[in-house]
């Protein structure tokens, strides 16, 4: 059977749960070969062996502090031209992206971004993208070069390989080397664990209303946005009532917001609200009212009392989170 | 003799050299300034209409009794007193001179001095009302606050002494025998009285010095009043007389350069835009600011101002104009650099800006209510000036709230203020027990009465859309066949256009008036004020011309017609807040109080301000779209103001003020000011309430009203 | 310093986006708009030249002939000239297509530092920019949200999942922006008339020097074998709480990788 070029991330020996669903995808188009960085150890090995992994190839990086992606793409474009693969999957994501978009420039073929679904076909694989905001579904393949194809996480469920193989291992030194005039990354700060990021720039937003009923309620609102390390919104009820400063309004006369998560407590989502935050990827609201608007534009939502439901959140988060 | 007419005639000429000088340069600035628009002269009956009204008949001063009434007397006082002023010149020449005809009848004679008298009240009664609401006692509640308080009394003080030397004089007239009257002159007589036991010879003198001193003091004056805001004595007349008529409410006037409207797709190199600085704004501007009388009627009406804010449109006329004075001399300099240091600096002082002649704070916090113009006993044009300035701001220099940007950005490119976009516009329809008409770029069916223009709030914003819902319904009940435009409706551009952004309202006007010719439509109806007045006010001047009602008017007359019987009684006490835009700038006061008087059992009061002095909701001028910061919440002080009523109901009839309502009673009640049960809501609704069957659907008006959450 | 802005014309986002017969997005039913997120791109580029460290700005776009819109909408916020590729040959083509042809444009701009959106709005494959810098052999940083220029050398400041990082890459070099760089100015009608006059040069593959053959439907690496609409999107799940409505809230935030 024809290879599949899996670019396989780990985090000390664990495989990214967004790798095991590439790995899973590759095994109906043929033999998973992962390319990962770094030392593959016998637990990585033997870990991706039970996913279906033949081959691995362990990139050695010329020299730790070259730039990841450059190093990957490389990496990927001298294994693809050795085993003329079927296709490279790559998950999708910034770095996931660019290692595509180089590698893709590489191999002067065709490129699929944002799969949601790839089956085998007597043409080559078959890529299921989810466009306009999910309202349409395009499936297209690549007909010229090695399909670079990037998969977007969580489309599918990682599975196990039926029967786990013992992959060989081989390491893989770069026969060009990575261009001098690459980015090179000079410092690195963990995002802060403490302080609440900035309300316009943080990818996740929790907002309270006039529902919370009062200050001490909308204590329950920070604990929680600091438990998802999130910043902290309000309707112009809770600001009005000065529950919580006034630069926390988001809304038509307020600040204009959209994050990734973006969860509403109490609040009934007035037009002039939804303005300033319509445009968030995802939407939770916690609201008694089930008629209220909010849950028009809500991806999920709680019918039910922000007084109970939010601390019993805060516990689970934290629980979950060990 | 000799010497009198000497002295006489050499006070006249140095006063009339001074005025003179003064006068010329005001006109010089005049002409400076660009043209008018060509509107100006037009209609003259209505313009003479005015005179008579306003300047003669002192109608808008009146409408302030005390004040009023004090002004009236001062007025007529000058008029009259004119008469003695040419019989003091002539008896500079002739000792016992008389005017020609009437001039010895004591009916005359009695008459000036009646109003002689008149004017020694008014300056009584002035006097009082400026003690007692003086900003030393009122602070910012004194219409005075932030008036020139010196000169207005130096101007008093100077007409007590036009009175009594007048007195003084006519009285040794008497006792010399010089007086023109034989009689009916009773206050000079009573001076004559007085000083006759000082003699003949003192009487002699004291008959020329009290001449000289009076003309001496009129004289005076007139030196002050040119130098003043006495100038609106002369002024006044002029300006009522090329104002806008029958006020400069309602419609805004396209952008004018150079008297001629300015063609935004091809715009001329040196059109001026806006206001960038004094000299852009035209002669009519600067009559405006020349004639303010500093009376602060505008600013005791100001939205803004009565909450804190810095914009007061006195102060701000006041600001103008004191500006142009100051630059003046740059301005009608022919060599620039021979300006003193003061004048050049004035005039380089940028118009808007945080260290210019008007601050951002001050042009950003007007609501375009008109209750200043409304007010003005002048007739300045406050909104046309505030929205000039906006205009340069915002189409020049792209200089704007951060908020208001997103408002544009939405208008541009979905057509709404909400970003929500042509596909969503006939969503209210949704669960209606009967089908609405959408044309959906088809021509208007001949069976179809009106155009329902939905607005963007009716069509997106929870609570109008009650309104929306309730007005169909009530057409569908009187059987009023009406149809909407659906996805093809854009914003009408109101708020484009009152925030000073000319070109997108141009775009978004021409859009809508090029759909609605093309679907011949010719009667409209709207639930939204600022729609209904763009639609009605505004078309015109873009080649859209449409019967516009606005949903009360319709109603009314449906009910009046019996094509809608009121029967469930609503047994509510109702408070009536008359939207700006609908009362004050488009005269609708009576249908919706019809409509709520037709409900039976409805109990309707008014609020201390109400009809032409109805206080902003706060959301007009495209503060809709803008963050309120500054001092109080205008909307938090109209509730305030309905709800001392202790209405059970406060209604509207636009959708903004019923959401800006609603949320100062939403905050009231969390805070336990308001009873539980008090609710905002559109007059529609409290009559589909009292037109549904008592057994029908349960009353609508409480629905998705927010109420007050738990702890 | 010469800075090329890359810039795409797309769909306005509240039109009804549909797919034209042939597979292709159907570009002329609807009223199209410069990519709100190419638009932190012009405003950075056009910070740079008020902080003086540009002295031209050029925006390049491909597209139809109604993208000239698009330019001239950046050309109102400022800058100075700008390109527009449009050949009706180019219908259809594929990211590889698009790449090689702005490519081609570029290295006639000849830029210093090349600009561009995080994404497009419509397709939204975020890939042209790096394509691009790989056939021009440039370093590209992607998803900057504070940039800047000295000595030549482009520093970025860029959010990771979870760091912040500090890139350096040489110039010249290329960069994609993303929303969270500095609002778009609000282009004045100053502005707007100030565009009529900037110049818009059209050139066309010929000009390019590119094989009709290369780009188009024809000419893709990749094709579309079939576009359906998604069954209506389920309005989003509301359940109601029975004391486990925490949990059934974690495991939604859990499954879309929220936690
Ligand atoms: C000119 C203007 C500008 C405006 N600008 C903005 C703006 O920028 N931003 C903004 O947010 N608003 C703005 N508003 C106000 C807006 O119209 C709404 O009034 C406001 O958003 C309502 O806030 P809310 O949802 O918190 O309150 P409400 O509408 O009162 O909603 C409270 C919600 O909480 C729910 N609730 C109550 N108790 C509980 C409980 N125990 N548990 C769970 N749910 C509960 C209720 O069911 C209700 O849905 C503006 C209004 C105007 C007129
Ligand atoms: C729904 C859909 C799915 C598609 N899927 C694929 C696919 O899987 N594979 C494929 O090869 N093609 C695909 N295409 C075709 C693809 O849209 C075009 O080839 C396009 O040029 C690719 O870029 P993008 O719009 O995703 O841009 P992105 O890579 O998202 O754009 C990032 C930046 O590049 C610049 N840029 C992008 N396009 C232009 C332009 N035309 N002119 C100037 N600058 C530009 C802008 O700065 C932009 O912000 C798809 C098209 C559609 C409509
Ligand atoms: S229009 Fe209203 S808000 Fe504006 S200055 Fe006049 S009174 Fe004040
Ligand atoms: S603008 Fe009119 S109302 Fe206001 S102070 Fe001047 S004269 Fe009086």
């Amino acid at each position: 059977m024809s290879t599949v070029l899996v670019l396989v991330h780990h985090d000390d020996g664990v495989i990214r749960k967004s790798s095991l669903e590439l790995l899973t995808l590759a095994r109906r188009l043929g033999d998973p070969a992962a390319v990962v960085h770094g030392d593959a150890g016998d637990a990585l090995a033997e870990a991706l062996g039970r996913h279906g992994v033949t081959t691995v190839y362990a990139i050695a990086p010329p020299d730790p502090e070259s730039y990841r992606p450059a190093v990957e793409a490389l990496a990927l474009a001298q294994l693809a031209a050795r085993t003329a693969p079927v296709a490279v999957l790559i998950t999708s994501g910034p770095s996931g992206t660019e290692v595509a978009a180089r590698l893709a420039v590489r191999l002067d073929g065709g490129i699929i971004t944002d799969a949601v679904q790839v089956r085998a076909e007597a043409g080559g694989p078959v890529a299921t993208q989810s466009v306009f905001a999910g309202a349409w579904l395009v499936e297209g393949r690549v007909r010229r070069g090695t399909p670079v194809i990037t998969v977007r996480p969580n489309a599918v469920t990682p599975e196990p390989a039926a029967e786990p193989v013992t992959p060989q291992v081989e390491r893989v030194e770069l026969a060009e080397p990575v261009p001098a005039a690459v980015p090179r990354v000079v410092a690195r700060r963990a995002k802060a664990a403490t302080g609440r990021p900035e309300l316009t720039e943080a990818t996740v937003v929790v907002a309270g209303g006039r529902g919370v009923g009062s200050a001490e309620g909308f204590a329950l609102i920070e604990r929680l946005a600091d438990e998802l390390g999130a910043a902290v919104g309000a309707s112009r009820a809770a600001t009005d009532l000065t529950w919580c400063p006034h630069e926390l309004q988001i809304g038509q006369t307020g600040k204009t917001v959209a994050p990734q998560l973006y969860l509403a407590g109490g609040i009934s989502g007035a037009i002039q609200h939804r303005a300033g935050m319509q445009g968030s990827r995802t939407i939770v609201a916690i609201n008694k009212d089930p008629k209220a608007p909010i849950f028009q534009i809500a991806d999920f939502g709680v019918v039910g009392d922000v007084h109970t439901v939010l601390p019993a959140l805060i516990d689970e988060i934290a629980k979950r989170r060990g | 003799m000799a010497l009198r007419l000497i002295l006489g005639l050499l006070m006249t000429a140095v006063a009339f050299t001074v005025a003179g000088r003064r006068l010329f340069m005001l006109y010089r600035l005049g002409r400076a300034a660009q043209p008018a628009d060509p509107g100006r002269t037009r209609g003259g009956a209505a313009r003479l209409r005015a005179e008579l009204t306003e300047v003669l008949g002192q109608r808008k001063l009146l409408a302030w009794t005390v004040p009023g009434v004090a002004h009236a007397l001062a007025f007529w006082g000058f008029l009259v007193l004119a008469l003695t002023i040419v019989e003091g010149y002539g008896a500079l020449f002739q000792r016992d001179f008389h005017l020609p005809l009437i001039g010895t009848e004591p009916w005359l004679g009695f008459l000036e001095d009646l109003f002689v008298l008149a004017t020694l009240v008014s300056v009584l009664i002035f006097a009082g009302i400026r003690v007692r609401h003086s900003p030393a006692r009122e602070g910012r509640r004194s219409r005075f606050f932030g008036s020139h308080l010196d000169a207005a009394w130096l101007v008093l003080f100077m007409i007590f002494n036009v009175v009594w030397s007048l007195l003084l004089y006519r009285g040794a007239q008497i006792n010399t025998g010089n007086f023109p009257f034989p009689g009916g002159a009773f206050a000079s007589e009573a001076v004559a009285r007085l000083i006759r036991p000082l003699g003949a010879g003192a009487n002699d003198v004291i008959e020329t010095a009290g001449l000289l001193l009076a003309l001496g003091i009129v004289l005076l004056f007139l030196v002050l009043v040119v130098h003043s805001k006495h100038l609106h004595i002369f002024t006044a007349v002029g300006n009522v007389a090329f104002g806008r008529r029958p006020r400069a409410l309602g419609a805004l006037l396209p952008v004018y350069s150079a008297g001629r409207p300015v063609d935004f797709e091809d715009p001329g190199e040196d059109d001026t835009i806006g206001r960038a600085s004094i000299e852009d704004f035209t002669w009519k501007g600067m009559l405006d600011f020349a004639t303010c009388t500093e009376c602060g009627r505008c600013q005791s009406q100001c939205p803004a101002w009565n909450t804190g804010k810095p914009l007061s449109p006195k102060t701000l006329i006041m600001g103008l104009r004191d500006h142009a004075l100051a630059a003046a001399p740059y301005l009608l300099a022919g060599d620039k650099s021979r300006v003193d240091a003061l004048a050049t600096a004035a005039a380089q002082t940028p118009l808007v800006g945080v260290d210019g002649v008007v601050h951002p704070d001050v042009l950003w916090s007007c609501t375009t209510c008109g209750a200043c113009v409304e007010q003005c006993p002048v007739d300045i044009e406050h909104v046309d000036h505030i929205v000039d300035m906006r205009r340069y701001q915002v189409l020049m220099e792209s200089s704007f709230p951060p908020e208001a940007g997103v408002l544009l950005r939405n208008l541009e490119h979905a057509g709404d203020p909400w970003g929500r976009g042509a596909g969503a516009r006939t969503e209210w329809t949704d669960g209606l027990d009967f089908p609405v008409r959408t044309l959906d770029g088809e021509r208007l069916p001949d069976d179809v009465e009106y155009l329902f223009w939905v607005g963007c709030a009716g069509a997106f914003d929870d609570r109008a859309q009650r309104t929306t819902r309730a007005v169909a319904e009530l057409l569908h009940t009187a059987g009023v066949s009406f149809a909407v435009l659906g996805g093809d409706e854009t914003c009408t551009g109101d708020p484009a256009r009152r925030i000073g952004h000319e070109v997108l309202f141009q775009q978004l006007a021409a859009q809508n008036v090029e759909t609605l010719n093309n679907a011949g439509v010719r009667r409209i109806v709207a639930t939204c004020a600022h729609c209904f007045n763009t639609l009605a006010n505004e078309y015109p001047q873009l080649g859209g011309a449409y019967e516009v009602l606005h949903h009360t008017q319709l109603l009314s007359r449906l009910v009046a017609d019996g094509r809608l019987v009121p029967v469930t009684p609503v047994d509510a006490t109702i408070t009536y807040h008359d939207p700006c835009y609908l009362g004050r700038h488009n005269r609708v006061f009576t249908p919706p109080r019809e409509l709520l008087g037709s409900v039976p059992g409805a109990r309707l009061t008014e609020p201390a301000r109400t009809r032409e002095t109805s206080f902003c909701c706060g959301a007009g001028g495209a503060r809709m779209w803008m963050d309120e910061t500054i001092g109080t919440r205008i909307n938090e002080t109209r509730t305030d103001e309905l709800l001392a009523g202790r209405p059970d109901i406060v209604a509207a009839a636009c959708p903004y003020c019923v959401d800006m309502l609603g949320d100062g009673v939403a905050l009231r009640r969390q805070q336990d000011r308001v009873d539980e049960h008090v609710v905002v809501t559109d007059v529609a609704e409290v009559l589909l309430r009292s037109v549904r069957e008592p057994a029908g659907p349960a009353a609508p008006l409480t629905a998705n009203e927010p109420r007050k959450a738990q702890p | 310093m010469k800075i090329a802005v890359l810039i795409k014309y797309v769909p306005e986002a509240t039109a009804s986006w549909r797919f034209a017969d042939d597979r292709a997005l159907d570009r002329d039913g609807v009223e199209g708009r410069l990519s709100e997120l190419d638009e932190y791109a012009v405003e950075q580029a056009i910070r740079l030249a008020e902080a003086g460290a540009a002295t031209e700005i050029s925006y390049l776009t491909m597209g139809p002939p109604r993208a000239v819109d698009a330019l001239r909408k950046a050309l109102a916020m400022g800058g100075d000239r700008a390109v527009h590729v449009v050949d009706d040959a180019l219908h259809g083509t594929d990211a590889a297509g698009t790449a090689a042809v702005l490519a081609a444009a570029l290295r006639r701009i000849e830029a210093d530092l090349i600009i561009c959106g995080m994404a497009s709005t419509d397709a939204e494959m975020s890939v042209l920019p790096v394509m691009v810098a790989e056939r021009l052999q440039l370093p590209a940083v992607v998803n900057a949200a504070v940039l800047k220029v000295a000595d030549g050398s482009l520093t970025v400041e860029r959010d990771t999942e979870d760091a912040t990082e500090e890139v350096v890459a040489p110039l010249p070099a290329l960069v994609s922006v993303t929303d969270r760089s500095g609002e778009a100015r609000y282009p004045s009608f100053k502005g707007i008339v100030a565009a009529k006059r900037k110049p818009v040069t059209t050139w066309s593959l010929a000009d390019l020097e590119i094989p009709a053959d290369r780009v188009g439907a024809g000419g893709a690496a990749t094709e579309v074998l079939a576009v359906r609409p998604s069954p209506p999107r389920e309005a989003g799940t509301v359940i109601t709480d029975e004391g486990d409505a925490a949990a059934r809230l974690a495991d939604f935030l859990a499954a879309n990788k929220l936690l």
